[in-house]
């Protein structure tokens, strides 16, 4: 969507057909990104020990279910309705990837009026049919009394109907354009709670507070570094008082290897 | 009448309460402190600073202490998060008024007429009527929360399940009407509230729902998780876009005189009566709040103005009124909270957040087994908005100078602060990457105009709403006619749809955008 992005709000002239092809090859990436994300979670998990799956398992499982596993399930279906289970994988792709390929083929052929509440209505559409796919394995209704995936199921219909009505009042009305991301903010924030979780239990408070001020810190380019080491300190050893000794919250204050 | 006075006077005495305390360095000696008062005045004073520094909101804060509660007393965290949520809306005014910065988006009509009465040289009649406006809503809405708390509670015993179902969805219709923007994205942030709310177990049957086998989801997502991410670290990150240098260093007027002479009081106390009326309907009616009522004020104040012209350009009835309104249904949202269980907006649903970690179930029952509790909370908002008036108009030079506490250097802190809270939640490091995670779909959802408030409302209504909707339809075996078939549902049900056909009607939308457009210029 990159290209997309140079307009600026409240311009309302229509997207070039290039637009259209970035936007639904932006739409693509997001009917397949559980799957990737499981695939590279399971890279991942390969250097820990863990329960998932092995990236080529999940590469083989998955890369079936989209191009045959799905087709086929949908024909036997037709063929003869409510059979036997279907695979995770092969619903995955039915009821979340299917669709929102069909929304990207649509994608190419209009016009995009307003690309905010488009690309908006869209994602949350994305967001219902994950839900629905998740809640897939519940139990329905028993007679009159609800089952356990009754009201996700209610619920995620309710917005797959609401993120299509903005996605068509995206289509049909005049609105901004996508607003400009900026990935500087983000990243450093985003980065600094990440190290900010991952060191807390390791390295204790005082090392891990501290060094989430200074990465977060990154996160603007007007930082003065001095000040700011300075500042770091003095919040640092702050919170080292508060949240241990005022608070009385039990919390590790220095790294594990030096207190054993 | 003789309840309202004895369960007036259990509030006070629990307010005035003494509890000893003997902390092991003094060596057993027991020192007797008001510890309600302490906490009140604590609350009162962290409001006020959120309040003047922008960039925070009052509901990061609540979020970001909820954690701080655990080791209170239930009664003495109720009252310290009470006091940030009307302590907010003091402090909002003062920056408003000095440096044109409103603190809090309750106080953005303020800077109309408060900046341009200050550039006159009259800041300190200004900053007066602000905080008798205030002062004078708060007493007001104190009344009328021990008035109708009482009956109310009555008329929710009576509510079923089916009741108690319309009730949420009228309370949901509100947000949305009263919510900026469009109406569909509005209902699209509830619904998504209502399925982040169902990860986790089922209450019922205990099916493991959307959790995807990670034992870290089991429990469902943490309220105050998402909180903070959708409204701490996306409203962060949102503010480094724009640049962290904010254009803070405006001159700041010498403040002489502090008393309104005494055109200014007769001009602005019909003013104030009219905010509070006003903000005290707006702050009960759910989706309400202090943001709506200010702005609904300060409208209404223009229309009836016989110079209409004025406002703009430093009318004192422009300062009082909006400000006794904010102040007014800040604290009037309690109501629902209190008498019902239902949180009226988003700060209110973290204070449900707050009275579960302690073991209190919100709703009628609360009112009659812990008397204490409610009756506490509502005395301490009196004191509380008394100790305002007396500790904030003297620290006003200290507010003002916090203000040039820059950006660069506080985001960090918040950052901090923030990951610590969540932190401690559970001693869970993954709450925190949940809510880093957060912060960047709030990112998301502000770049896509899309408001978080409605989206934690519904989360924090969805289990309720789930619950009574399965219990009213068990009851009337599958039958879905019961939420019109019993009369009270059906006058809900018919009011949200009334409301809900109100607000798609083009011309009231049209209306409806005038007011925040105007309000934001």
């Amino acid at each position: 969507m990159a290209d997309t992005l140079g307009h600026s709000p409240g311009q309302s002239r229509p997207v070039s057909n290039i637009g259209n092809v970035s936007a639904a090859i932006g739409i693509l990436v997001l009917a397949i990104a559980p799957q990737l994300f499981e695939l590279i979670w399971s890279i991942g998990a390969l250097t820990v020990r863990s329960t998932a799956r092995a990236p080529l398992q999940v590469l083989a499982g998955h890369g079936a279910a989209l191009l045959y596993g799905a087709p086929v399930q949908m024909f036997a279906s037709i063929a003869a309705p409510g059979k036997a289970a279907i695979a995770s994988d092969t619903l995955l792709a039915m009821i979340y990837s299917y669709p929102l390929f069909a929304v990207a083929a649509l994608t190419l052929l209009v016009k995009l009026k307003a690309p905010q509440d488009y690309f908006g209505g869209i994602v949350l559409m994305a967001l219902a049919l994950f839900a629905l796919w998740a809640s897939s394995d519940l139990q329905g209704m028993r007679g009159f009394s609800f089952g356990a995936g009754t009201a996700p199921r209610m619920f995620g219909v309710l917005m797959l109907g609401l993120g299509a009505g903005i996605a068509v009042v995206g289509l049909l009305t005049d609105g901004p354009a996508l607003a400009t991301y900026h990935w500087r903010g983000p990243l450093f924030v985003s980065l600094s709670i990440l190290s900010f979780a991952i060191t807390i239990r390791p390295l204790g408070l005082v090392l891990s507070a501290f060094a989430t001020f200074m990465i977060s810190a990154l996160g603007t380019h007007e930082t003065r570094w001095k000040e700011t080491i300075i500042v770091g300190i003095a919040l640092t050893a702050f919170c080292s008082f508060l949240f241990p000794y005022g608070l009385g919250l039990p919390m590790q204050l220095w790294p594990r290897f030096l207190i054993q | 009448m003789g309840d309202l006075f004895s369960n007036l006077a259990l509030g006070f005495h629990v307010v005035f309460q003494f509890s000893p305390w003997s902390p092991s360095w003094l060596g057993g000696v027991t020192i007797p402190i008001p510890i309600n008062i302490l906490l009140c005045l604590v609350g009162a004073l962290v409001g006020t600073l959120v309040g003047v520094l922008p960039g925070i909101g009052t509901i990061a804060t609540v979020a970001m202490l909820l954690p701080i509660t655990f080791g209170l007393p239930p009664v003495g965290a109720l009252i310290m998060l009470a006091g940030i949520y009307y302590g907010a809306q003091y402090g909002g005014s003062t920056t408003s008024i000095l440096v044109n910065i409103p603190g809090e988006a309750t106080s953005v009509v303020t800077t109309l007429d408060g900046f341009q009465m200050a550039k006159q040289g009259r800041a300190g009649p200004a900053l007066a009527i602000a905080a008798i406006g205030s002062f004078f809503a708060g007493c007001v809405a104190t009344v009328l929360i021990a008035v109708l708390g009482a009956p109310l509670t009555k008329l929710a015993l009576a509510f079923g399940p089916a009741e108690y179902f319309s009730l949420m969805v009228l309370g949901l219709i509100f947000a949305v009407v009263l919510a900026k923007g469009s109406v569909l994205k509005a209902i699209a942030m509830i619904v998504l509230g209502l399925l982040l709310s169902m990860v986790g177990s089922d209450i019922e049957t205990g099916a493991s729902r959307m959790a995807f086998n990670i034992p870290e989801l089991a429990d469902g997502l943490g309220f105050a998780t998402v909180a903070m991410g959708v409204f701490g670290f996306a409203e962060i990150i949102r503010n480094l876009d724009a640049g962290a240098e904010m254009d803070r260093d405006l001159v700041q007027q010498k403040i002489t005189g502090l008393m309104p002479t005494k055109k200014d009081l007769i001009d602005s106390a019909p003013a104030i009566v009219r905010g509070t009326i006003l903000g005290s309907i707006l702050g009960i009616l759910p989706g309400g709040g202090a943001v709506i009522a200010s702005f609904a004020a300060y409208t209404f104040e223009k229309k009836i103005a016989k110079d209409p012209s004025r406002f703009g350009r430093g009318a004192i009835e422009g300062v009082a009124s909006p400000e006794s309104a904010n102040n007014a249904a800040a604290q009037t949202s309690f109501i629902p909270l209190l008498t019902l269980g239902i949180p009226p907006n988003a700060v209110m649903a973290l204070m449900v957040g707050a009275m579960t970690i302690h073991g209190i179930v919100p709703g009628p029952q609360v009112m009659q087994k812990q008397p204490e509790l409610v009756w506490g909370m509502i005395a301490s908002m009196w004191v509380g908005n008394l100790m305002l008036i007396i500790i904030n108009l003297p620290l006003v030079g200290i507010w003002v100078r916090l203000l040039r506490v820059p950006y660069r250097l506080m985001f960090p802190s918040i950052v901090i602060f923030c990951a610590i809270g969540i932190y401690s939640i559970n001693n869970a490091p993954v709450d925190v990457i949940l809510a880093g995670g957060f912060g960047l779909v709030g990112y998301w959802l502000i770049k896509h105009d899309f408001e978080p408030a409605p989206l934690l409302l519904g989360m924090v209504l969805g289990p309720l709403m789930e619950e009574n909707l399965r219990r009213a339809l068990l009851i009337s075996r599958g039958d879905w006619s019961v939420f019109v078939t019993r009369p009270l549902s059906a006058v809900l049900m018919a009011t949200a749809a009334f409301l809900l056909v109100l607000a798609l009607l083009p011309s009231l939308r049209k209306k409806r955008d005038e007011v925040f457009v105007e309000s934001e210029n």
